[in-house]
């Protein structure tokens, strides 16, 4: 049986911790001079007694001088890439490269807005993989509940399901890794700039479990999300979601294998209060009091069920268009879409990107209206007053749960697509 | 007289049974070359696909990442479409052979294959047209169809139907002007439907956007800063762009949602 081997601590960073060993590699993405200095400044706050290779795209740029034992070198990043609100195949290769060159022991890989990453939040990271032997660090964002949503809807629960890893960012914009991570995402990468596409994404978790690699995550505090290249969301959700569906089928090997290393947590009760000092429930804030207007996506949502019915016939079985039509005759007040739906419809996706059963293009826009769909449910249910009111991340837990629970049906389907074609 | 009538319908029916008798050859010619073309055709087409299928054809093919045959006709995997393929060239191919030994077997001067081979291979592209037509309209009205639903227009499906007629309506016009069949009514007909259906198209998106164009509009007015006037009486004080409590101060945008 095969398991994913993790180190699931939550790694309190002491405040004089120091790193004896040399050769931590902090790859930066391009950064504005004053972005760049007060990186510089957190880095040289983090690693005070620790000599650091610091590789910047950005010109010559000259160390503070409370960073002296900065080295700082600038590159030219011999694959390019135009994506620059998360990590790319460019990414990868590009930093393989370099701690390849000067032999680094960990590399850590920042993404853009990385000077909002406080310096005890890098030090964690790198502390992960040079004391305690991780492979794969990823951080822990504490992010707003209206934060990271196709994230909680579809990319922590299709890996948490499917390659038995728990870390709640699975495309993390800053990572930790060891020399044999490294190589193992750059041959990932490698396979897509070779064909010309450096801003495909990579998965590094799915990577890590595949390689039965040791993966940890480590609280990060807030960090500042970079604004995605477009704005459009259909496009962004095709992109994401897309490059997801197309891991999840080259790994199928893998996850039809992989059970979970560790029993999975029972569901927490509704309206149950966060624990305190859980880092799964959020603080109650001013944003949370105030939701966001569901109404333009519902309307979307019931347009989408008008119109496109015939399109989702051919992906979803009918107790999941029936499941839609039901939710589609509710009103606002009521609309909650169950979870075990929910995961029924992205595992049904998945599989009809691994079959083709129509444009792979045409499936994912058709994607997106139903999950505007979640994201209202998922708004009315978390919204303070709500009478079954559930706290995000406990909704997002359960959410998770039920993707695990209905992994066997995936698996049935990926298998004997014929003999369970609905 | 009556003889005369009766030699006269005689020689008549031994006419047409000498004919008959000369073009029963000809097509029996015809039906069998059909139907081994087709046979082999057939076999043609398992091998292939069995050869393809052990070769993992699909499978290297999907690989490029680039739009490829499977996403055009996504039901019909490459390996199937090659060997539906190499077995309709065959039918193809009976036809035309057919065609021949039927006109070599006939007896006489007619030239029937040197008219109707070239109206085979035509008829041949007619549907080829009429195939791509159909295959792309209906690409096309699903990509409209679900721009459209996403950009939340309540007229996305009118506006499908209209996309799909109108690739419909182009590839049965290309199809008879290959066949020369119609000739300058064709070309009119064509011509009037396909500027009705643009014009009927082009109304009601000018007339059904208009709340889309407003909205756009109002976003992008939404989106200029606005400026904030220090209170009367006040300096205006300098921003510090390290002062986190001015910074948490300010009103932060409420109700907005990142989905990533």
């Amino acid at each position: 049986m095969a398991t994913t081997p993790t180190i699931n601590e939550q790694t309190t960073p002491a405040a004089t911790s120091t790193v004896a060993t040399p050769g931590l590699l902090v790859s930066l993405s391009p950064l504005a001079p004053d972005s760049l200095a007060a990186m510089l400044a957190n880095l040289a706050a983090a690693f005070p007694e620790q000599d650091l290779l610091v590789a910047t795209p950005d010109g010559t740029p000259s160390a503070p001088a409370s960073a002296a034992r900065l080295q700082l070198i600038s590159y030219t990043p011999p694959a390019p890439t135009s994506t620059t609100w998360v990590l790319t195949a460019a990414d990868y290769l590009n930093t393989y490269k370099l701690a390849d060159e000067h032999h680094a022991t960990a590399c850590l890989l920042l993404g853009p807005e990385a000077q909002s990453l406080a310096p005890d939040a890098l030090r964690a990271l790198a502390s992960a993989v040079l004391d305690h032997h991780a492979d794969l660090v990823t951080p822990y964002y504490s992010l707003g509940p209206h934060d990271g949503l196709v994230n909680s809807a579809v990319l922590y629960p299709v890996t948490r399901a499917l390659f038995a890893a728990r870390p709640r960012f699975p495309l993390a914009v800053d990572l930790a890794f060891s020399p044999r991570m490294a190589e193992r995402l750059a041959v990932a990468a490698q396979r897509q700039t070779a064909a010309g596409q450096n801003s495909a994404l990579i998965w590094p978790v799915a990577e890590a479990a595949a390689a039965s690699l040791a993966i940890a995550e480590v609280p990060a505090g807030p960090r500042a999300l970079p604004p995605p290249n477009a704005a459009d969301l259909n496009s962004l959700l095709a992109q994401v979601a897309g490059s997801l569906f197309a891991d999840v089928d080259a790994k199928a090997a893998f996850w039809q294998r992989a059970r979970l290393a560790y029993p999975p947590r029972p569901n927490l009760h509704p309206a149950q209060p966060p624990a305190p000092g859980s880092r799964t429930e959020s603080a109650t804030s001013a944003a949370e009091q105030q939701a966001p207007d569901v109404a333009p996506m519902l309307d979307s949502f019931r347009l989408a069920f008008a119109n496109l019915h015939e399109i989702w016939s051919l992906v979803l079985p009918p107790n999941s268009l029936l499941g839609l039509k039901k939710l589609s005759l509710l009103s606002a007040d009521t609309f909650r879409m169950p979870d075990a739906l929910w995961a029924r419809i992205v595992y049904d996706f998945i599989l009809a990107w691994r079959l083709r059963t129509l444009n792979r293009g045409h499936l994912l826009g058709a994607l997106t209206p139903l999950y505007l769909a979640w994201v209202a449910s998922h708004l009315l249910q978390t919204a303070p007053g709500a009478p079954d009111y559930l706290a995000p991340e406990t909704h997002i837990q359960n959410l998770a749960a039920a993707f695990e629970a209905d992994k066997p049906y995936l698996v049935s389907r990926w298998r004997w697509p014929d003999r369970f074609n609905p | 007289m009556g003889q005369q009538i009766s030699l006269a319908l005689r020689e008549s029916m031994h006419r047409a049974l000498v004919k008959l008798a000369s073009f029963l050859p000809g097509l029996l010619a015809l039906l069998v070359v059909v139907v081994v073309l087709t046979l082999v055709g057939a076999l043609l087409a398992l091998a292939l696909r069995r050869i393809l299928t052990a070769l993992k054809f699909d499978e290297r093919f999907a690989g490029d990442q680039a739009t490829n045959v499977a996403d055009w006709a996504p039901r019909h995997s490459p390996t199937v479409l090659i060997a539906r393929t190499a077995f309709w060239a065959c039918v193809l191919l009976g036809l035309l052979i057919g065609v021949s030994a039927f006109d070599a077997s006939f007896a006489g001067n007619s030239q029937v294959s040197a008219v109707l081979i070239p109206y085979l291979t035509h008829s041949a592209g007619a549907v080829l047209i009429l195939i791509a037509g159909s295959v792309i309209a209906r690409f096309l009205a699903r990509s409209v169809l679900i721009g459209a639903v996403n950009l939340q227009m309540h007229y996305a499906r009118f506006l499908s139907l209209g996309v799909k007629w109108l690739v419909l309506v182009l590839a049965a016009a290309m199809a008879l002007d290959h066949l020369d069949i119609g000739g300058t009514i064709v070309d009119l007909a064509f011509g009037i439907l396909f500027g009705g259906i643009v014009l009927t198209l082009a109304l009601a998106i000018g007339l059904g956007s208009r709340d889309l164009v407003s909205r756009s509009l109002e976003k992008s007015s939404d989106a200029r800063p606005t400026a904030i006037r220090p209170a009367p009486g006040s300096p205006p004080a300098a921003e510090d762009p390290n002062d986190e409590s001015a910074a948490a101060a300010r009103p932060k945008p409420t109700g907005t949602l990142r989905h990533f």
